[in-house]
């Protein structure tokens, strides 16, 4: 829009100290000195009087206030900006901030702990170096917090209650940003609740990590295992373009050593991982072997940890230009693409296998049984159990394809387990082979027979 | 609303069997409850109970009343959704002391804020039993608990004070230890008109300590109406709240004389006032258009 005329000077009272520069340049004499306090902010702004003013403009080059004489036509409003730009380079005598490594500290030989699932993760977060842990009660998913709050005080940590899980992803939020590992239990309603938070984390890049013990759903449901999450944490993590990587574990002993892989990954790819198990694993007791080391963790260099050394670091995920956003965004896709190679699966009797049963969590355990037993009967079946449902390990399952093989997928869902495996064999370009499924909800889970007789028909 | 004599406390009681643990303090509320709204007389269909999650929640279904079982502290905005929908019903809002006043704690200025006639009844046990016993908004500090193994450190909140700070314009406390008292205390709250709350000290058997079972709360218990306090003091009533903790005063803290219009009130007062002189309903649109 051309301008038609020169701008006239606006003040804003609030904003002026009466320093006075303005009525120094003034030409035409329109600007004072006033004895006037102002009430907001006790200092005694300048007076203008606009009649003889021609709108040189020299005031408000003058004004060393930002928002104190602008040009009357932008108006005393102003918009919003990005922090980043706002206050420009940010300016600081510190250092450039340089990452302190994690060290690692070899663990003695000992005998394996039969303990709960639960307790197995809490556990892994520990030796991880995980020293802050928030929560909410949820069953079942609790008994993580309650060791939590036995052991960290002991350890130089932090247990802290949340009001709501609301609260305790923004203080993930808060300790993460500061650059240290954090983690909460939580369960299917309340990781619900955590989702605006984790969309946060996942645009400010705060590593955290979630253990959801997923229970039955939706709504209240009940409190037995199903893993109706997996759609939530694959496909719903909150609003924008987020994913993070989703580890399933299936055993006591996997609740341990995923969640320390889950510590390594979220700071890796500095952002949010989720360990997803279900309510029986939340509770099963088995027996865990104790890693041979455990992780003294240090402070990276992106981290706001509140001294010197971090001075420059800006932690956020507002970008107001459009274009920022954009790159931004193409910043975490490229991140979304580096962490395919993060998929792991566990196979068992695939190689020849005529039928691949697709399983995690609590159902591969049937499924594993259900595969041994149709060995037994000859018919050749294997068992191909994701270690992470996203990425989803389409580039392991390839290898076990071909002419003649078929999947029967075994969830306790409605076919989310599925969901993720088709959207991964249309995204490779891969043809999808003929897919059956045993599917049970409302926290029943499929069983073994149902399993071998779903396979037997489709093999016999 | 017209009292009438014809139900009796049974009405209101469901065919489901309570599950809390034998000796909870809730059975006493729901008892409570019964009477009260049996000496109101709404018939049940009128009656619309709404509770969020946790043990206490459970009690909607175990009256006759229309009931909402809903999500973790939201009570009181799905009370006032449906407040909303039909002003005439009587809406009772349950919860526990975790509920109201730790997740949904944001929600209950605001209610008391809007003043609609909700009565909200809060089971105090300061602990967490469904869950099977963490740290409560109201557990006392250094209290031990399965999540605040070595004590908490936090100040509990005080529920009564919270209220009366907000500008409820109805406040009371009861107890299983007055089961007359409470049923009184619940019909008064009903009955007053605007937001009515009533903090019910409910022991939890299982997972409470001592001296928060009947015995020891009868030991600190004292009735306001004893004491002399006059319930349209609202300074007076605050200075009392303060011994929350340390005294259980039974009664009403705190009833405004000259209770202000309730916000569904207002709603239709403003519904009245804007279709005074309002186009027909077809021409409603043409307020967008400029002319």
């Amino acid at each position: 829009m051309p301008v038609t005329e020169r701008p006239k000077p606006s003040l804003v009272p609030e904003y002026c100290k009466g320093c006075g520069r303005c009525v120094s340049v003034c030409v035409k004499g329109c600007i004072a000195f006033d004895d006037e306090i102002n009430p907001a902010t006790g200092v005694v702004p300048v007076v203008i009087d606009l009649e003889k003013c021609n709108g040189c403009g020299l005031c408000i080059e003058a004004c060393p206030e930002p928002y104190g004489l602008r040009a009357l036509d932008q108006g005393e409003d102003y918009e919003l900006q990005d922090p980043a730009k706002l206050y420009g380079a940010r300016l600081s005598e510190a250092p450039e901030p340089e990452d302190i490594p994690a060290q690692r500290i070899p663990l003695p030989a000992c005998q394996p702990l039969v303990i709960k699932g639960n307790y197995a993760a809490a556990l892994g977060a520990l030796l991880a170096g995980c020293r802050h842990v928030y929560g909410y009660p949820i069953t079942p998913s609790t008994e993580g917090a309650e060791l939590m709050s036995k052991l960290l005080p002991r350890l130089d940590g932090v247990f802290l209650q949340a009001v709501s899980e609301v609260a305790t992803v923004n203080h993930m939020y808060g300790t993460g940003g500061a650059g240290l590992p954090c983690l909460t239990f939580t369960s299917s309603p309340g990781f619900s609740l955590m989702l605006e938070g984790i969309s946060y984390m996942a645009g400010a890049e705060v590593p955290a990590v979630f253990i959801n013990i997923m229970r039955g759903g939706p709504g209240l449901g009940n409190i037995a295992p199903e893993q109706s999450d997996i759609k939530l944490a694959c496909r719903g993590l909150g609003h924008g373009n987020t994913h993070a990587i989703c580890l399933t574990p299936s055993t006591p002993q996997e609740m341990l050593d995923l969640t320390i892989l889950a510590f390594e990954l979220s700071f890796k790819y500095r952002h949010p991982v989720i360990l997803l198990a279900d309510g029986y694993l939340g509770q099963m007791t088995g027996k865990v072997q104790l890693p041979d080391h455990m992780t003294k963790p240090g402070i990276p260099k992106w981290a706001v940890y509140g001294d010197l050394a971090h001075r420059k670091n800006l932690i956020n995920s507002i970008y107001l230009d459009e274009h920022d956003l954009e790159r931004h965004n193409e910043y975490l896709c490229g991140k979304y693409e580096a962490m395919q190679a993060e998929a792991r699966a566990e196979t068992f009797l695939c190689e020849d296998a005529e039928l691949i049963v697709v399983a995690c969590n609590t159902p591969a355990r049937a499924a594993k049984g259900a595969v041994q037993e149709l060995r037994h009967q000859g018919l050749k079946a294997g068992l191909f159990r994701p270690l992470t449902v996203w990425p989803f390990p389409v580039e392991q399952l390839k290898a076990h394809l071909g002419p003649g093989r078929r999947l029967l997928v075994v969830e306790a869902s409605a076919g989310q387990l599925e969901d993720e495996l088709r959207l991964a064999l249309s995204h490779a370009g891969l043809p999808v082979p003929p897919v059956a499924h045993v599917r049970r909800m409302g926290g029943m889970l499929p069983q073994q027979d149902q399993i071998v007789a779903a396979a037997t028909a489709i093999l016999a | 609303m017209s009292a009438t004599l014809e139900y009796q406390a049974k009405d209101y009681k469901s065919e489901l069997k309570p599950i809390w643990c034998p000796g909870c303090g809730d059975y006493s509320v729901v008892q409570g409850i019964y009477r009260a709204l049996a000496a109101i007389g709404r018939p049940p269909h009128e009656i619309a109970f709404i509770s969020g999650i946790g043990c206490s929640s459970r009690i909607p279904g175990y009256t006759t009343a229309y009931g909402f079982n809903t999500v973790h502290g939201r009570a009181l905005p799905i009370a006032q959704g449906i407040k909303m929908a039909n002003p005439d019903l009587l809406v009772l809002a349950a919860g526990g002391d975790g509920d109201g006043f730790s997740i949904g704690g944001g929600h209950l200025a605001h209610l008391v804020r809007r003043n609609m006639d909700i009565t909200y009844i809060v089971m105090d046990n300061q602990i967490y039993g469904l869950t099977k016993g963490q740290l409560s908004p109201t557990s006392q500090k250094g209290r031990q608990t399965c999540t605040s193994r070595f004590g908490s450190l936090e100040e509990p909140v005080n529920p009564l004070l919270y209220m009366l700070a907000y500008g409820a314009h109805f406040v009371a406390q009861a107890c299983p230890t007055d089961l007359a008292g409470m049923a009184a205390i619940i019909e008064e709250a009903i009955r007053f008109p605007g937001f009515a709350f009533v903090n019910i000290q409910s022991p939890c058997v299982t997972y409470g300590e001592e001296a928060q079972q009947m015995k020891g709360l009868k030991a600190i218990q004292e009735s306001l109406k004893a004491l002399g306090h006059d319930p349209a003091d609202r300074l007076a009533a605050m200075d009392l709240a303060q011994q929350y903790g340390t005294k259980m005063h039974l009664g009403v803290f705190y009833r405004n004389p000259e209770p202000p219009a309730t916000y569904e009130q207002l709603v239709r007062e403003r519904q009245a006032e804007q279709m005074k002189n309002a186009a027909p309903r077809e021409r409603i649109l043409d307020l967008f258009i400029k002319k």
